[in-house]
């Protein structure tokens, strides 16, 4: 007779928890899958309806890069923030308020394209970083919460960007009821509809990484982020370092959203952020704040928001979509629980 | 079996031919290239505390967690009241009467006492109100002679009590065997004068007490036989009466440990010119003024002991002098430099060491890989960093030179520091600390939590820096320590230089009233 127990190790084996990831998105498909049969609806049939309206055309492809785009970016900006351990889930408002700055130059700076373009990059970035100032300074000197902080910060951003899409930057023309006029420049595509926001997008996740393992700043901000302590016992500018960060992550978002006004939608208008800021949180912890990682979570997020829209076009509402990422994150964190656990089999009933 | 000349029964009063409450038989353990514990034999009888003696990693927290069924054993027989018994969980170990205090207590922080000392235990009432469980509480808390306040919040009460609690638990769950792991780290001398009167009687009672240490004086003290465990194997059990600490010391190392041995030297010369210099350094923090007009000079090649009862400034002291902190007033100059305002970098880079006193806090990050633990203090300079690129395959070729004369043996440099034991993450936060080391080493509480060998590794280390011509400055709660190893000791009370005295042929009653706050005769 055997009897099989379970014993909690230490780490997890990389192995083991990235097929235990696996499962568990396999879990959160097939319990939608269960629930879809159960409401009377062929889930075979609408995944399969999915999976070639993405992948089977170039449209669904099209599709599926320009939402991957400002995923990576959000993504991004929190993976960065948490490598210092601070949550920003404020991507949201930096991406609403990047994208709003780079409106305000294309809108109202002549000059020729290349430079409005660069200018417009830099004042995403600029933006984005202006609207985690306040929650960083906050934290770095007195101790706020950012977590608390950013997330308000996000509210201000949109009805900001409502306001002045519904008012006084309204498109003159009378064509459009809530967005501004089409901007003079847009953001060159590298194929088809996609642009440069994505391959941009990558490179910059591969900089990254390569600066978080590769140079002495990565070092310090995986100390700083590890154990703060440690970090002033080495001598190591800690709140330096994590006003740093913080302003960098949320120059990435902002600069997402610089890409996204000006080369997926074209226009500034209220509700641009889509909801990325938050789905980036949700990248970045599934990732587990690796560069890298972000670029295949992100993916997979797009794959699932694409889903989620033709879905809705198949008469399934936009809570569908939200319950299965629900889901994904709650099975993919009961795997890397799981992950910790080692079968352990014990002969007894000898001796 | 046991090899003595008298029956055991005997010995403890009983009847001849009483079973053991415990006995295990050739009980081993094994881990992925580990040998935990190999062959063990113990008997524990009605009326005995039994001290279980060992290094760091010798086995007995594993073969404790076997015991009381965390564990599941690879061979063996655990034998309780007679019956061989396998079990699966602490839940059958309880059931059996075995209950356990770990180290670091398992109490609900934000529950009163009466909750916890109910949680999780079938006879706690089905209906339950506030005063049942607190006139539950106080009864049993009567009976078996553990002062506790059924009301209080356990997050409000003293460490003492809490353990006090824990063991209310146990008991209250009619253990006839109660194991404590190194119950006195966390006490008051007092307290832990009551816990062993408690223990007393609850032996005394016909029940039986496994009682894990490091503290040889302790072991001395309460334990009527001592088994000694070393690398996962039972090295003998012994009455205690017929044990010394030397001998005791002796066989959990293995070898002859010289704790006296500083090693022949000429006395240093009291003219040379100081590394280090403190004067008149003050320091007001939030929490008041806790130092206050020190001066103080480390000379080269000399050892000097802080000596006090803890939380009277030696933190801070260690803080001022590698620049964790700025001083209020004062001035800090090292060979003659003011470097009052250097910072914590600056002073690294100048050649002062520091071994910090909560090392998993300030001196380490657990959660990160040994290697980024181990090059913590050159990391920014080559070969590790060149013009702001790190290498990773420089900075495990260091780590695994750190470990090497540290001797720590490391599986997996990337492996999470937390994973190594106490003793290991100290050598090699020292080995470490040592290399930067090149004038002055701060060692604060360098030997809490370490057993004997580990303790006589670090202090050789410090030798070895001394005979270099670095200035120590050691900090210790053990006077013994001091005395043993330094040239000079300052005493420290309420932020305040008490006197500064010359180890040889200094008196230790001098030096225990300046730690009262006695300030030293003016004449020296």
């Amino acid at each position: 007779m055997s009897t099989i127990r379970l014993q909690r190790m230490p780490i997890a084996p990389a192995k083991v928890s990235f097929v235990l990831r696996i499962i568990s998105v396999l879990l959160a498909l097939l319990t939608t899958a269960i629930v879809l049969w159960a409401t009377g609806r062929d889930p075979i049939a609408l995944g399969g309806k999915v999976i070639s309206s993405t992948f089977g055309s170039t449209f669904g492809l099209e599709d599926l890069s320009l939402l991957l785009s400002p995923l990576i970016y959000c993504g991004l900006a929190v993976a960065v923030a948490l490598r210092i351990g601070a949550w920003n889930i404020g991507a949201e408002g930096q991406f609403n308020f990047g994208a709003f700055c780079a409106a305000g130059i294309a809108l109202f700076v002549p000059g020729p394209t290349w430079l409005i373009l660069i200018l417009m990059m830099v004042a995403g970035a600029i933006g984005g970083a202006l609207w985690i100032l306040i929650p960083t300074l906050a934290r770095a000197y007195a101790d706020v919460s950012e977590l608390i902080t950013t997330l308000l910060m996000n509210f201000v951003a949109m009805l900001l960007v409502y306001w002045v899409a519904t008012g006084p930057w309204l498109d003159p023309s009378g064509m459009a009821l809530a967005t501004t006029a089409r901007l003079p420049v847009s953001v060159p595509p590298v194929w088809g509809i996609v642009h440069w926001g994505l391959p941009i997008g990558i490179i910059l996740a591969f900089a990254l990484a390569l600066f978080f393992t590769y140079t002495r700043w990565g070092y310090e901000v995986r100390i700083a982020g590890a154990n703060a302590g440690a970090a002033s016992y080495a001598g190591m500018p800690v709140k330096t370092q994590l006003i740093g960060v913080m302003l960098l992550s949320g120059a990435i978002a902002g600069l997402g959203g610089m890409m996204e006004v000006a080369g997926t939608v074209g226009r500034l208008q209220g509700g641009i952020s889509n909801n990325y800021g938050y789905i980036g949180i949700m990248v970045a912890v599934l990732a587990r704040a690796a560069p890298l990682g972000v670029l295949a979570t992100a993916f997979f997020m797009a794959v699932i928001l694409n889903g989620g829209i033709i879905l809705q076009s198949q008469g399934l509402t936009t809570h569908t979509v939200l319950a299965v990422t629900g889901l994904i994150l709650l099975y993919a964190a009961i795997g890397d629980e799981a992950a910790h656990y080692k079968v352990l089999r014990t002969k007894t009933g000898e001796s | 079996m046991t090899g003595l000349p008298d029956p055991i029964q005997q010995r403890l009063g009983l009847a001849p031919g009483t079973p053991p409450i415990l006995a295990l038989k050739g009980v081993s353990k094994y881990f992925p290239g580990v040998i935990a514990n190999e062959d063990v034999n113990l008997e524990v009888y009605p009326g005995e505390i039994h001290a279980l003696l060992g290094e760091n990693g010798a086995g007995k927290s594993t073969l404790m967690n076997i015991v009381t069924g965390i564990y599941k054993m690879d061979a063996g027989e655990v034998i309780v009241g007679g019956e061989t018994r396998d079990f699966a969980s602490p839940t059958d170990a309880i059931e059996a009467g075995i209950g356990m205090v770990h180290q670091h207590f398992k109490l609900v922080r934000a529950f009163t006492v009466a909750e916890n000392v109910h949680l999780g235990w079938p006879d706690t009432p089905k209906r339950i109100s506030r005063r049942t469980l607190e006139t539950r509480t106080a009864k049993l808390s009567e009976e078996l002679g553990l002062a506790v306040n059924p009301s209080a919040v356990v997050a409000d009460i003293s460490t003492g009590e809490q353990q006090r609690v824990e063991i209310l638990r146990v008991l209250a769950r009619d253990a006839k065997l109660l194991i404590l792991d190194e119950p006195t780290a966390v006490l008051t001398p007092k307290e832990a004068r009551e816990l062993f009167a408690a223990l007393r009687a609850f032996t005394a009672r016909g029940n039986a007490v496994i009682f894990i240490s490091h503290k040889l004086d302790e072991v001395m003290e309460i334990s009527n036989r001592v088994t000694v465990l070393r690398g996962g194997r039972k090295v003998a059990t012994e009455w205690t009466e017929n044990c010394t600490e030397k001998s005791l010391a002796q066989m959990m190392v293995g070898r002859e440990i010289v704790l006296t041995e500083t090693g022949e030297r000429a006395a240093p010369a009291a003219d040379v010119a100081p590394c280090l210099s403190l004067s008149d350094v003050s320091l007001t923090t939030a929490q008041g003024t806790v130092l206050k007009n020190i001066s103080l000079d480390l000379r080269p090649g000399e050892i000097l002991g802080v000596a006090g009862v803890a939380g009277n400034g030696q933190r801070e002291l260690t803080y001022v002098m590698t620049g964790l902190a700025t001083p209020t007033s004062g001035t800090i100059t090292l060979d003659g430099a003011d470097v009052t305002q250097a910072g914590a970098r600056a002073m690294a880079q100048k050649g002062i060491g520091h071994i910090p006193e909560d090392r998993l806090h300030s001196g380490m990050a657990p959660t990160l890989s040994i290697t980024d633990n181990a090059v913590l203090r050159e990391y920014s300079q080559p070969p590790l960093t060149r013009k702001g690129w790190f290498s990773p395959k420089g900075a495990t070729n260091l780590a695994r030179e750190i470990a090497k004369v540290a001797e720590v043996m490391v599986p997996d440099f990337a492996m999470p520091a937390r994973n190594l034991s106490g003793g290991n993450q100290q050598r090699l936060v020292a080995r470490r600390e040592m290399r930067i080391a090149d004038k002055i080493l701060v060692a604060a509480y360098p030997s809490r939590g370490l057993d004997v060998g580990a303790i006589n590794t670090m202090m050789r280390y410090f030798v070895e820096l001394r005979d270099k011509g670095v200035g120590v400055l050691l900090i210790s709660e053990e006077l013994e320590e001091l005395m043993n190893f330094s040239d000079r000791i300052a005493v420290m009370f309420h932020g305040e230089i008490m006197g500064i005295v010359p180890t040889k042929g200094a008196d230790v009653e001098e030096i225990g009233l300046m730690m009262g706050g006695k300030r030293q005769e003016a004449a020296e």
